[in-house]
């Protein structure tokens, strides 16, 4: 349910007494109704659109470290899983092992 | 794309997923309740990437396929309408009535149009005034903001010529059925970040507490669902259960108040039928009676259209997590897409259709879940 | 209990096909419903041998020659998008559908259907827009019809075509030729026509800066064939139904299994994030300006430098390789290192939004 994408908003207007706007998707653009964020977005900030509608404002510090914390994670792990990841391509790189039988 | 593209970095994914193995000491079961979540998990081949460690449950959360039969022959018999242009979700056009769908429908003459946003459809009705144009209101908690902007927009605006025939349903009254179920496996929840960013978490709480079940609210990327897997394992192996938000960028406690309010103004909590289910108590949504102009079940008298389901379909065993989609006897043989059964078959976030189109192959214990 | 053999056109699909007494949208995907529809009523009554194959051009002995033929059939809704139009789209699509048997296109034969009251404008920049791409192409527009239906009975203007071409040697390309270990290239980037149709047409409201990739390869295919000396095994544009349907069908011509790596297929940001906002899968999506060329392991990077070499082909890529296991079948591999097959589609990809 709920396909909610991430787009920048480029601009605000009124459109008789509803807050609507530009949202741009990686270049992508739709007029989307702004009318639940507009108290707290301005243009270039990011929201989460789900058909047609910004549903939340994206909060870049959260963001910005959350995804801190999870390329930490990553980099601590990333020894311990590449020696585990080598232990398995082994198998890997043989000729393609069949696919178990599909469903009938 | 900012805010998307990041989250399926292959390295960060891969990290978190050996720290779920790493951190499981047993076979946990774990519930995605979204479809947007399934599709995620089977499309990226996340399943794989677990292991052992954790057996996803895909939930009840796709909104095309727990909308119930008879509101699709209520569909279908608006569409099929002359003096109605009826417009929709993509995903809601090869939903099977008990007769047929909304594109047979179209190919019968009836006019069915694939909408991007419900305020689209408000549109149409203000450019077309001799059409009636109904909308097919269908979703969560997601998408009753959109839905209920919708209704009271035309209202606003005077659009007559606009209805809405609405089967909204809401995310906590299912999570007590499942796990009041006595047959209930689910250790612990990936909550659906949308729904939440919208509601907030407040609902979940007593949730988790009183079923002692860790609930994670989840975003729908691979690196937001697999982190949301480690939350929720760290918690099941502490021996925890609290709502924890992972979705932070998107969600906060109280989620968006402006959106609950508008909901509250046009929608009321009633009863609601899920498909493959039954009825579930104040489980959906209906438009207000100050709205009642809006709604098209009045407007048409469609509302004593009824319909049960075929008894061969085992849609609500694979919506309550009971039967692994493969494991049904009718999976890929007498159902496919091409002839979906029910509902899970059809939409592309339906567990059924995700595991046929994506070929899952058959699990190692067939039969179901023991 | 057999494993599901994933339906090209005319091969077996044991699936059962959506009841229907009427034909569907979903009837021109270019997906499973499509390929039901030739099979069950179309092919039992077309018997030719030439057109047993399938393949995108029919090869035919002609006084002691051979020659390949192709007949297309073009309606897209708008007729004008950015970066083509209907007709470029009829010849760039008849001259390729040749190339992609190994000839070199000659003649092209088109036919107009037209609405009653279509702006003579509009027809006219589309005529002459054919006939610049036909001069363009080095083949020459040589017979044709017109016809005007009423009002309501066809959406502006159909164009229907047939091209003929020549062969300079023994080369002929079919979808049957794909071999174990061979590899899979694509010419350019996916998804580019199909999503900027979507983007310009009606209640969408979508604006991108998209253009079709709409383009006359046989030019690139002939650079492909010197530098490796015609060791190509199958080519195919993909067009509906996109990159997913067309390997699909050839690994089921064939009889190979496909494997894809995700993160080497090129697909553009723009189209890539109109994916995302539809959620739909730009594997699914039509291209017009691309070819699949299945080469053997030992002429990969000639082949790639070649095609490399020529404006059309500068973003081509190395996107997977074709095994002896699990036949008939697509899969790929996810950038998170997880696999999903890459089945047909019944029908039309439908946005989802919900």
């Amino acid at each position: 349910m709920c396909l909610g994408i991430p787009g920048q908003i480029i601009e605000i207007h009124d459109e008789q007494g509803v807050a609507m706007g530009t949202v741009d998707f990686g270049g992508v653009r739709r007029s989307v109704c702004l009318a639940y964020v507009a108290h707290e977005i301005a243009p270039g900030d990011y929201a989460i659109v789900h058909v047609g509608f910004a549903i939340s404002k994206v909060s870049e510090e959260e963001a910005k470290r959350t995804y801190a914390l999870l390329e930490e994670m990553s980099q601590l792990d990333e020894l311990e899983w590449l020696a585990e990841l080598t232990r398995t391509s082994a198998a890997e790189a043989a000729p393609v092992a069949p696919l178990p039988e599909r469903v009938p | 794309m900012k805010y998307l593209s990041e989250y399926r970095d292959a390295r960060i994914a891969k990290a978190l997923a050996h720290r779920i193995r790493a951190t499981a000491s047993r076979r946990w079961v774990l519930m995605e309740v979204c479809g947007g979540q399934t599709h995620t998990i089977v499309r990226q081949g996340i399943d794989e990437l677990l292991g052992d460690a954790v057996e996803m449950i895909h939930g009840p959360g796709c909104p095309v396929c727990v909308t119930p039969l008879e509101q699709i022959d209520r569909a279908v018999a608006l569409a099929s309408r002359p003096d109605v242009t009826f417009t929709s979700f993509g995903d809601m056009l090869r939903v099977p009535g008990s007769d047929c769908d909304l594109q047979q429908v179209r190919a019968r003459g009836g006019t069915v149009r694939v909408v991007y946003s419900p305020l689209d459809a408000v549109e149409l009705a203000q450019r077309n005034p001799d059409r009636q144009v109904v909308f097919f209101a269908v979703g969560f908690e997601t998408t009753a903001p959109a839905n209920a902007m919708a209704v009271w927009r035309a209202h606003q605006l005077g659009v007559r010529n606009f209805s809405m025939l609405v089967s909204h349903v809401t995310v906590p009254p299912a999570m007590i059925a499942l796990l009041e179920a006595p047959d209930n496996r689910v250790q612990g929840f990936l909550a659906a970040g949308h729904v939440c960013t919208v509601m907030g978490w407040d609902e979940y709480e007593p949730i988790a507490e009183r079923y002692h079940v860790p609930i994670v609210v989840t975003g729908f990327e691979p690196v937001d669902i697999l982190e949301g897997v480690l939350l929720a394992v760290t918690q099941l192996e502490a021996g925890e259960a609290r709502v924890e938000n992972q979705y932070v960028r998107s969600v906060r406690r109280e989620g968006n108040t402006a959106a609950r309010e508008l909901v509250g103004r046009v929608f009321r909590l009633v009863d609601r039928k899920w498909r493959g289910i039954g009825e579930i108590p104040s489980s959906g949504l209906a438009i207000r009676e100050e709205y009642a102009d809006f709604d098209a079940e009045l407007r048409f008298g469609v509302q004593d259209i009824h319909a049960n389901e075929s008894p061969d379909c085992r849609a609500g065993d694979v919506l309550r997590g009971q039967l692994k989609p493969i494991d049904c006897p009718m999976f890929g043989n007498v159902c496919t897409p091409m002839h979906p059964l029910g509902a899970p078959m059809v939409s592309t976030e339906g567990a059924c259709a995700a595991y046929f189109t994506a070929g899952r192959l058959r699990s190692p214990v067939a039969g179901g879940v023991q | 209990m057999t494993a599901i053999s994933v339906s090209g056109a005319g091969a077996v699909c044991p699936t059962p096909t959506i009841e229907s007494e009427r034909v569907l949208l979903g009837h021109g995907s270019g997906g499973k419903l499509s390929a039901a529809l030739l099979r069950d009523h179309i092919l039992p009554w077309f018997t030719s041998p030439a057109l047993r194959e399938l393949g995108d051009a029919a090869v035919v002995p002609i006084s002691g020659a051979e020659l390949a033929l192709s007949t297309d059939a073009f309606v897209v809704s708008p007729l004008e998008f950015p970066g083509g139009d209907i007709g470029v789209l009829a010849v760039h699509g008849t001259l390729n559908d040749l190339a992609m048997v190994g000839a070199d296109p000659r003649y092209i034969t088109v036919g107009f259907v037209i609405e009653e009251g279509l702006p003579l404008a509009t027809l006219d920049r589309i005529v002459a827009s054919m006939a610049r791409s036909a001069e363009r192409a080095g083949v020459a527009i040589v017979a044709g019809d017109t016809k005007v239906v009423e009002r309501g009975k066809a959406d502006g203007l159909f164009i229907t075509t047939t091209g003929i071409g020549t062969f300079d040697g023994t080369f002929r390309a079919a979808p049957t030729g794909a071999r174990d270990g061979d590899v899979v290239l694509v010419s350019g980037p996916v998804g580019a026509h199909g999503m900027t149709i979507m983007s310009v047409r009606e209640g969408l409201g979508f604006e991108t800066e998209l253009i079709s990739d709409t383009a006359a390869l046989h030019p690139l295919v002939r650079q492909l064939r010197q530098a490796v000396a015609d060791d190509v095994h199958v080519m195919r544009d993909p067009t509906r139904g996109g990159v997913a349907s067309a390997l699909n069908e050839i690994a089921a011509a064939s009889r190979v299994g496909i494997e894809l790596d995700e993160q080497a297929i090129p697909v553009d940001p723009p189209v890539f994030a109109a994916c995302e906002v539809l959620g739909l899968d730009p594997l699914y999506v039509a291209n017009e300006g691309i070819f699949l060329a299945i080469v053997p392991a030992s002429v990969v990077d000639s082949a790639l430098a070649a095609l490399r070499a020529h404006p059309l082909g500068t973003r081509s890529r190395k996107i997977g390789r074709v095994t002896g296991a699990n036949a008939g079948t697509v899969w790929v591999r996810t950038a998170i290192g997880g696999t999903r097959v890459v089945d047909m589609l019944p029908g039309d990809q439908l946005p989802r939004i919900c």
